[in-house]
């Protein structure tokens, strides 16, 4: 059971992760775009962020660059795109995601699984690396 | 020969110059010291240099050479330094600083000339591709955007039927779950698609992401294998993988090795008959680890061979026998490993079977220049 925040601004996928993390016993929030998660995150500090990269207002790329994660060590952040192979991914990591999937590639019950993996990665290992 | 009066020279060299000042592309020669010799009118346009301004100049001088990052090449790397080495035609895709200091795209062949056996000099031929350029990245960014565009509504469809077969809306009779199953399996053919296309937008434009990480290849193969496991029991098609290096780890991009091996696999799989044999073997040669992939199928027509490669290829006896195809899996294998610093070769025996090959650097590599074959 972890406090998730899903930051995906296709509103019929928004509302699936969330019933799909909901029925895991996740805690779950929910942001539209990257603005909205990081007025969330000013009150609230969720164990993962699953991040969508191109949204509008603010993309997730925009979002790691505000939201640094070497302050917040204790936050996973799950890149969950459809821009495989692209160099915004890499922009992801060295903004430091902790790992990368591919939503069309990702059935539910491996969302599940994914996201309890990466809540495992040690985050200070990961940049240390 | 004899007989041959100075005028017959002067009227020789005539005839050289104006073939030579008539070729529409760049053209420079150089001597065996890579001082220029001459450069023809297309090649002073191009570089803004007159005539009288490079002849007898050192060509690493005159001409400044970047990749297409921008970052200056080397006189060691510079694809006229390895033509005359290697005595091979050289042709790559570079940057030249004209003399009015801005960098323009060129494609250029660099051959050594050689007299009684010995380099005495290269001709460069070069031709200005910005347009290309322009073209090529309009074109990359748009199937980057129409394929994001296209993945989206897909991501929904994928997403929600997952969840109907899943249970999340409650229980569905055997035959919601088939049909269901059936939307699932097209969506991920719709996505394999939509992912070669991308590969093969970002393959040409050389723009290819390549996040490098400590592998295991037996992980990577085994993990495709098992991925590949409904197929192989459908068609009662033994997979035995042979490591002869296991332990080591390598540092590649494992995305793109997957993408690799399941082109090389999936292939395997469908033009091996039922019951046929595949067999995997991962060793090392050098500073690379070779994937081989040996099946006992269809093989590849002999007159088919030198197109296994090419873009929408697909072989006689494969669109005889197979329907379903686009010819782009081994063009995007070959693509993805030439990235990772790899190549893929094959021997196939038509009605006997085939055998790919993939070699990946152990360690990462520098980029390559492309020799052409004489």
């Amino acid at each position: 059971m972890a406090n998730i925040l899903v930051v995906e601004d296709d509103k019929d996928l928004n509302a699936a992760y969330k019933i799909i993390l909901k029925s895991e016993k996740h805690h779950v929030k929910t942001a539209f775009n990257g603005q909205d998660a990081l007025e969330l995150l000013q009150k609230y500090t969720p164990d993962l962020i699953l991040l969508d990269l191109l949204m509008p207002i603010m993309g997730g790329l925009e979002l790691l660059e505000n939201y640094s994660i070497k302050d917040h060590l204790n936050v996973k952040v799950l890149i969950f795109t459809n821009m495989e192979n692209s160099p915004e991914v890499t922009k992801a990591y060295n903004l430091g995601a902790t790992r990368c999937i591919i939503k069309s590639w990702t059935a539910p019950q491996n969302l599940s699984k994914v996201i309890n993996d990466t809540l495992k990665i040690n985050n200070a290992q990961l940049s240390l690396n | 020969m004899a007989g041959k009066t100075s005028q017959d020279y002067a009227s020789q060299k005539a005839l050289t110059d104006t073939l030579f000042n008539s070729i529409g592309d760049g053209a420079i020669t150089t001597d065996g010291y890579g001082h220029i010799t001459r450069i023809n009118p297309t090649a002073q346009k191009i570089l803004g240099y007159s005539e009288n301004e490079v002849l007898g100049q050192w060509l690493p001088r005159i001409l400044e050479t970047y990749d297409k990052d921008g970052i200056a090449i080397s006189l060691i790397e510079r694809p006229s330094t390895k033509a005359f080495v290697s005595g091979n035609i050289i042709s790559d895709r570079v940057q030249y600083k004209t003399k009015d200091g801005i960098l323009i795209p060129v494609a250029m062949t660099i051959s050594p000339i050689i007299i009684k056996g010995e380099p005495v000099g290269c001709i460069e031929i070069f031709r200005d591709i910005t347009e290309e350029y322009e073209i090529d990245k309009m074109k990359s960014d748009f199937i980057s955007l129409a394929s994001h565009q296209l993945r989206t509504p897909l991501s929904s469809i994928k997403t929600y039927t997952h969840m109907l077969v899943d249970g999340y809306m409650g229980t569905l009779s055997k035959d919601q779950t088939k049909s269901l199953k059936t939307i699932i399996s097209a969506t991920n053919r719709m996505n394999e698609t939509i992912s070669t296309l991308l590969n093969i937008s970002r393959i040409e434009s050389q723009s290819i992401a390549i996040i490098k990480k400590s592998i295991s290849l037996n992980q990577i193969i085994e993990g495709i294998v098992k991925e590949h496991t409904l197929f192989t029991t459908e068609k009662n098609i033994k997979v035995d993988i042979t490591d002869k290096i296991p332990g080591l780890k390598i540092i590649s991009d494992p995305n793109l090795l997957k993408e690799i091996f399941q082109n090389l696999m999936s292939n395997a799989i469908k033009y091996t008959p039922a019951n046929g044999q595949i067999n995997v073997l991962i060793r090392m040669q050098g500073n690379k680890a070779i994937v081989s992939i040996k099946d006992n199928g269809l093989g590849i027509p002999l007159d088919s061979q030198d197109n296994i490669f090419s873009k929408f290829f697909r072989a006689k006896n494969v669109i005889r026998e197979e329907t379903s195809g686009t010819g782009l899996g081994l063009y995007v294998a070959k693509g993805l490993l030439n990235q990772l610093g790899g190549d893929i070769w094959f021997k196939s025996t038509e009605g006997k079977g085939s055998t790919f090959y993939a070699s990946i650097p152990i360690l990462p590599q520098k980029k390559k220049m492309n020799a052409v074959k004489k």
